[in-house]
């Protein structure tokens, strides 16, 4: 039955999914299963040998997200000003852009510093920047992207007010289905919730505490600040996991300093903590 | 002995005006030349020469034989376009083309029939040639010979193509009547009146005789007729643009209309760029405007590309932005071809992106966003940190095997604020010492209004000043004093005081 149903396919042009969609309604029960398009079983192998996610070199996030950004998937990373959202979402694309991918940043709240990106690690000459003004304009752009073929698309919201508002949950339906199609990953900075249902994991980073170096009569030096990032939702693992993330300002161009010396482990990372572990460490402390 | 193959293309007025508007091909559709009721039919299709139309009637007789009878102007854009298009198809078969005008291309086929086996390889050299015109839109004939005039008159008989053998140039042109060597010379009625009916009879006529009544034109006129062709080829050269545009019918006042017709341009302007392996680099619009005018637009796109809907956008968004002003009598795209980024896929490594996807997406995000908010950043040398520059995004192509990630080093980024935000800032000192540091930070008065993010707050910690000077001796120095402060409850900033007018701004948010 399959046969000429397929040759019909072969004679005439269909788009891939129709195709296939006709041949599985043509087979039989117990074969439609085992019939895939190359997308999806390139898709299925990768992900079973584990390479289905994209690793951001953050070991916090990493860890949270079981390997990274999941691929054809939406992220959410909500945090309010100083909690270290836009630092991960740098990291991320310094991490892409090192395996020698591209990777694109929609930042409408225009706070890239090339000079601080480069510092931090991403090869600019792979990154593609885009600066829309408004949020309309920015998922626009986003969609633009990840149909081109971008791996890594990051859209970063800025601090509020967002200009255009959070936009409509359709619109972001829309931008994790093109991500799904494309098999890219996409992740979305936001000051607060605004994908709803369509992101796969949402990551909230609180705000964070910041360290400084000296005090009292002497001078201060900022050197960083911890936040805890929490996963606060993913689909098919429980929420609720939360881990303390580490950020330093060593080597952050600062004009007219010289380098700081000496030279000290870049990343210090807090052993992972879990939340409810808290009220048991006071009990045993009390 | 050389093979020449000649294009040419029949009726060359009507085939390029039909090449532009397809629709019309099973009209009674007749191409005239001159104004009003003096104009005279230059070209016809097949149903008007049915209806008794032929060439130098007036359009009032033509209407008179043919009521129905579409008549349209003879038009120079669509023919400069149609013959460059037939220069085209010939290029693709050999690098020597000569354009011979008004339909007629004329190509060195030395040796490229070795790539057609079979029994007459020219033959099927001949079909490609023709096939190839076709695919064009371009109803050609092709005749393959060893001289030019040859070639021409092959490729004029019916039943094309017509293969003339090397060295029977004279056997091939023998019986043709005298007009079909060259009917537009004046020694014609001499011959006639000689009683030389065809091109064998004036062959037959000893040279040195000719040569004394007729003079040189004569000579080359009987060397003609048995064989002879003295014209060597005359390669051309590549025209730097390529450009496919037309007179309309009626000015057009409205956009949609003009943008419907000038997708069909650049449709077969894109078609032509494929051809040759090229895409657009810059477009640019040439527009006629009534009752006198002329306006040129130019269109520079981020990448080559050849993806018809993202032109289309371009142009559109360009006339959107500035209306011509006056109603649209006629246009031509002018195409700039580059070579299209290219790509090698790898088995290994990351997937390179598609460059033709990644040319019409940049192009649409430049319409969308503008050139100014879309690029490759890069830092600008100099110590102020809002300044950077963008160029054109041409990733260098993904190693050839996947590299892990490096390490992250857990850096803590500066979101810029650009433009700075504008603050008040109380310090523990004078306001003009430097040192003096900020004890309380307020928003400007007008911070509301800007819908720009709101810093304010007691400051916990303040570390600083850095000095920042930059550019003393230019007209806009830079003389800065940063902080990092940390305002209760609302972050990490860094905050500066301009020297020169002891303003206070936020420029960055540690986050």
């Amino acid at each position: 039955m399959a046969e000429p149903l397929t040759q019909t396919i072969l004679e005439k042009p269909m788009h891939a999914p129709a195709a296939l969609s006709r041949l599985r309604s043509a087979l039989p029960e117990g074969l439609r299963a085992h019939l895939r398009s190359a997308r999806e079983l390139d898709r299925d192998l990768r992900e079973s040998a584990g390479e289905g996610a994209f690793p951001t070199a953050v070991p916090v996030l990493d860890r949270l997200l079981d390997g990274g950004l999941p691929r054809g998937q939406l992220v959410e990373l909500v945090g309010a000003r100083a909690s270290g959202r836009f630092s991960i979402l740098l990291a991320a694309l310094a991490a892409a852009t090192s395996t020698g991918e591209a990777a694109a940043l929609v930042d409408l709240g225009d706070g890239l510093d090339p000079a601080a990106a480069a510092a931090l690690g991403i090869d600019l000459e792979r990154l593609l920047w885009v600066r829309p003004a408004r949020l309309k304009e920015a998922l626009a752009a986003t969609e633009m992207l990840l149909a081109s073929g971008f791996p890594l698309v990051a859209l970063d919201l800025g601090l509020p007010p967002l200009r255009g508002g959070r936009g409509v949950e359709s619109s972001w339906l829309r931008l994790a289905r093109t991500a799904r199609a494309h098999d890219a990953a996409l992740l979305v900075g936001s000051p607060y919730r605004v994908s709803g249902t369509a992101a796969a994991a949402v990551l909230k980073a609180n705000r964070g505490r910041a360290a400084w170096r000296g005090g009292g009569v002497s001078p201060c030096l900022l050197d960083g600040f911890n936040a805890r990032v929490e996963l606060e939702k993913c689909r098919g693992r429980l929420p609720g996991q939360s881990e303390e993330l580490r950020l330093l300002v060593e080597d952050l161009p600062r004009p007219a300093l010289p380098p700081r010396q000496p030279a000290r482990p870049a990343l210090v990372q807090a052993p992972a903590v879990q939340e409810r572990a808290w009220p048991l460490r006071r009990a045993a402390s009390a | 002995m050389p093979r020449i193959a000649c294009l040419y293309l029949p009726l060359f007025p009507l085939a390029a005006r039909l090449r532009s508007e397809p629709e019309l091909i099973r009209e009674a559709l007749a191409v005239v030349e001159g104004n009003g009721n003096a104009a005279r039919v230059v070209a016809a299709t097949r149903l008007a020469r049915a209806a008794g139309l032929r060439p130098g009637l007036t359009l009032p007789q033509a209407r008179a034989l043919c009521p129905k009878l579409v008549a349209r102007p003879r038009d120079a854009d669509c023919e400069r376009a149609a013959q460059e298009a037939l220069l085209e198809v010939a290029e693709a078969f050999s690098p020597r083309v000569e354009d011979a005008g008004e339909g007629i291309a004329y190509l060195d086929a030395d040796g490229i029939e070795r790539h057609y086996p079979g029994p007459s390889p020219e033959l099927e050299m001949g079909r490609a040639l023709m096939n190839a015109a076709e695919a064009a839109s371009l109803p050609a004939r092709a005749g393959i010979a060893s001289s030019k005039l040859a070639a021409r008159v092959a490729a004029g008989l019916p039943d094309p193509p017509v293969i003339v053998p090397a060295g029977e140039e004279a056997a091939f042109l023998s019986p043709l009547p005298l007009q079909r060597l060259a009917p537009e010379v004046d020694v014609a009625e001499t011959l006639e009146r000689w009683g030389v009916r065809s091109v064998g009879d004036f062959a037959r006529l000893p040279p040195s005789r000719i040569a004394s009544r007729l003079g040189r034109l004569g000579r080359e006129l009987h060397s003609t007729a048995r064989g002879v062709d003295p014209r060597p080829l005359i390669p051309r050269e590549p025209p730097p643009a390529f450009h496919e545009g037309m007179s309309l019918e009626w000015p057009l006042v409205a956009l949609e209309p003009f943008l419907f017709v000038g997708r069909a341009a650049l449709d077969r302007l894109c078609q032509r760029l494929e051809s040759r392996g090229f895409a657009c680099q810059r477009l640019e619009l040439e527009m006629r405007l009534e009752p006198d005018g002329f306006q040129t637009r130019s269109v520079v796109l981020p990448a080559p590309t050849r993806d018809v809907k993202t032109l289309l956008t371009l142009v559109r968004l360009e006339l959107e932005a500035r209306p011509p002003g006056a109603p649209v009598a006629g246009f031509t795209f002018v195409a700039h071809p580059d070579r299209p980024r290219e790509a090698q896929l790898t088995l290994y490594g990351p997937a390179a992106l598609s460059p033709d996807k990644l040319a019409s997406t940049l192009a649409r995000l430049f319409a969308l966003l503008g050139p100014d908010r879309v690029g490759s950043p890069r830092p600008v040398d100099g110590h102020r940190p809002e300044r950077f520059t963008l160029v054109d995004f041409s990733p260098p192509p993904p190693p050839e095997t996947r590299r892990e990630p490096r390490a992250g080093r857990g850096l803590l980024a500066v979101r810029v604020l650009r433009p700075p935000v504008e603050i008040e800032v109380l310090t523990n000192g004078a306001p003009e010492e430097p040192e003096a540091a900020p004890v309380e930070v307020r928003a400007a008065p007008h911070a509301e209004e800007a819908k720009r993010p709101r810093v304010e707050g007691p400051v916990k910690v303040a570390s600083g000043p850095w000095g920042l000077e930059e550019e003393w001796w230019a007209d806009d120095p830079a003389g800065r004093d940063y902080w990092d402060v940390e305002i209760a409850g609302r972050g990490l900033y860094r905050i500066y005081r301009e020297r020169a007018t002891g303003a206070w701004y936020a420029d960055g948010i540690y986050d």
